[in-house]
């Protein structure tokens, strides 16, 4: 297996408490990886240090065969791409403008603008189908558009690697489908591997081609969700008792939540 | 999508050039309250005869007024009233927060206080420097950085957190307005008819060496504004996107917190305490020419020039004989519109 990213021994820490405890992962080129787990399992964290934003405690983190940890600022932002999880621009930005903005780290002072960069904006713009948006402003968007835009952003960026913080997390079904269907659509047509941070454990089995489960700040597993997804698996990462089943319509591992099998607020008894 | 694409796309082209546009109009207006502001005074003078005078010609008498007198004043203010503007803009832009500005972050406060220690501690007993006037304005930008350090350190790990920023700007302001006065009441009375200037901001009494020393670093600061200004766009993303595209918007803060303490030092240390050009000249300039940063920092420049000339123009031609710091008229104008700034957000996002 090729791989887009390899992360060895990572330990991150904020202040006393450990986020991340020796963590290793191969992020394979040209798939998508999803990481999932529950709430404050480390995923947001792991894929902001893949994205050099956490200073690792121990361990590193090879882009290649190069450690991250020497690339300068710009270098990295040509390489990695990142959504953060709740992007925010100011409201009289142009579409356009923000898409541009994907352009910065390819541009130096010789050289601010080149064809080049006009072609990559037009391109992510087409490709995520916000050409038409491209003189409004970001107010006047709704939240799928705007997230269709930031995405274009980070396309223009012409990165090998997409790294997406629950890029789905305030969208409706409709857009959530919409959204994922689009990075799916990057990574197929495009080649770019993709390593995505979901929540919806669903979504997750549905779009990845590797699933990596983490639990508190450590990787449980990691493989195709066909054969990672069992119930006995999810029981010990989420906690919950379950059934899988075949999704019927994608053939994918499908989680039909029970019950949370260890309940944090048991209703107090009564004599 | 194999066409070469234009620089810029018609929309923002057209958005660039109104800009521009916009940028020429004030220009237009600066010059003409420039060529007011030297015309007022104890005797009116012609605005054709300052053109003429100011281009070689005209009567012996009026050239010593207009050149001597006159002409520096209005420099002066045309040049501390845009450095302390386009500090405004930085720190605004860096801050994502319209409330930023010199003034309210402490800078104003700090360069003041950094001057009146100078003062005391460098004048002799004739009211003179014992030292060049040259350290005037070093004085003041050390006394700036130490006030915003001071920001920053106590703001701590929220210093991206705009009501954090302005609670300790403010306080630090006001710690450096106490010791300026504690300075002035205890030090003997000669300093405090000097130092009472430059707290209250004016520009009377400018000779052309301190014209020439606040030009000369205008000139070097404004290399380094125009150097970040085209680091400033991915400034206007939060931080984790900004960093994702390659610009580490902490690293990047402090460098625009130091451009905008020294420009703010610069003005400061020669006009005085000149309050809210530095917030009320960069939200104007947004509001007349949009979102591109050139034509932002020029205009930005030149409302704040504007703004200083017009001060001191109304404070002449209000008080005279008596000289009034132009700064008590920036002070009435702006805080209505500090406080019109504050309830306006705070009435649409808390």
């Amino acid at each position: 297996m090729d791989k887009a990213i390899s992360v060895r021994a990572l330990t991150v820490a904020y202040g006393a408490t450990t986020a991340l405890d020796s963590v290793d992962l191969g992020i394979p080129k040209g798939k998508i990886t999803v990481l999932a787990g529950p709430n404050g399992c480390g995923k947001s964290t792991l894929l902001r240090a893949i994205r050099r934003l956490h200073q690792p405690k121990s361990g590193d983190i090879h882009l290649g065969d190069v450690p991250i940890s020497g690339l300068k600022e710009k270098e990295l932002a040509r390489h990695i791409g990142l959504l953060a999880q709740n992007p925010s621009a100011p409201d009289d930005m142009s579409v356009e403008e923000l898409v541009r903005l994907g352009r910065y780290p390819h541009q130096t002072m010789l050289q601010p603008w080149s064809a080049a960069d006009g072609e990559a904006i037009q391109a992510a713009m087409f490709g995520t189908g916000v050409s038409h948006l491209a003189d409004r402003r970001l107010g006047s968007l709704s939240g799928g558009q705007l997230q269709r835009v930031w995405i274009a952003m980070v396309l223009a960026q012409e990165t090998d690697v997409i790294c997406l913080d629950e890029p789905v997390n305030h969208l409706d079904m409709a857009h959530q489908i919409d959204c994922l269907d689009l990075v799916t659509r990057l990574n197929r047509e495009h080649g770019r591997t993709v390593v995505l941070v979901l929540h919806d454990l669903n979504l997750a089995a549905r779009y990845a081609d590797r699933l990596v489960f983490m639990k508190g700040g450590g990787l449980v597993a990691e493989g195709e969700p066909d054969t990672l997804m069992s119930e006995a698996l999810i029981e010990d990462v989420f906690g919950i008792s379950c059934r899988v089943i075949v999704d019927p319509v994608h053939q994918r591992p499908l989680c039909i939540p029970i019950r949370n099998s260890t309940p944090r607020f048991r209703p107090e008894q009564t004599a | 999508m194999s066409v070469l694409s234009p620089r810029l796309s018609p929309a923002l082209l057209r958005l660039n050039r109104r800009a521009w546009i916009a940028v020429g109009v004030i220009a237009a207006v600066a010059l003409v309250v420039a060529i007011g502001g030297i015309g007022f005074g104890s005797t009116w003078i012609d605005p054709r005869r300052v053109v003429e005078i100011l281009s070689g010609g005209g009567a012996r008498g009026e050239r010593v007024v207009v050149l001597q007198l006159r002409a520096p004043r209005v420099v002066i203010a045309a040049l501390a009233g845009g450095a302390m503007a386009v500090a405004g803009y930085l720190l605004q832009k860096v801050t994502r927060n319209e409330l930023a500005s010199p003034g309210v972050l402490g800078v104003i406060g700090g360069a003041g206080l950094g001057v009146v220690i100078f003062l005391a501690l460098l004048s002799d007993e004739s009211n003179s420097l014992v030292t060049s006037i040259v350290w005037q304005p070093v004085a003041a930008m050390i006394g700036a950085c130490v006030a915003i350090s001071a920001v920053f350190l106590l703001s701590g790990q929220q210093a991206s957190s705009a009501v954090r920023l302005l609670l300790f700007g403010i306080a630090v302001g006001a710690v450096c307005k106490a010791a300026t006065l504690i300075l002035m009441i205890v030090g003997p009375i000669y300093r405090t008819t000097q130092a009472s200037r430059w707290l209250a901001g004016a520009v009377n009494e400018i000779n052309w060496g301190e014209v020439q020393v606040v030009a000369i670093g205008l000139a070097i600061a404004m290399v380094g504004v125009f150097a970040v200004a085209r680091r400033l766009p991915p400034a206007d993303l939060d931080e984790v996107s900004a960093r994702g595209i390659g610009l580490n918007l902490p690293v990047f803060r402090i460098l625009v917190f130091a451009l905008a303490s020294a420009l703010t030092a610069l003005a400061v240390a020669f006009a005085g305490g000149v309050g809210f050009i530095g917030l009320m000249a960069p939200h104007l300039a947004r509001l007349i020419v949009g979102r591109p940063v050139l034509p932002g920092i020029v205009a930005s420049f030149l409302l704040g020039a504007i703004m200083l000339i017009g001060a001191d123009l109304i404070v002449r031609v209000l008080f005279a004989p008596t000289e009034v710091p132009a700064g008590t008229v920036t002070a009435v104008i702006g805080t209505p519109y500090f406080l019109y700034l504050v309830l306006r957000r705070g009435s649409t996002n808390g």
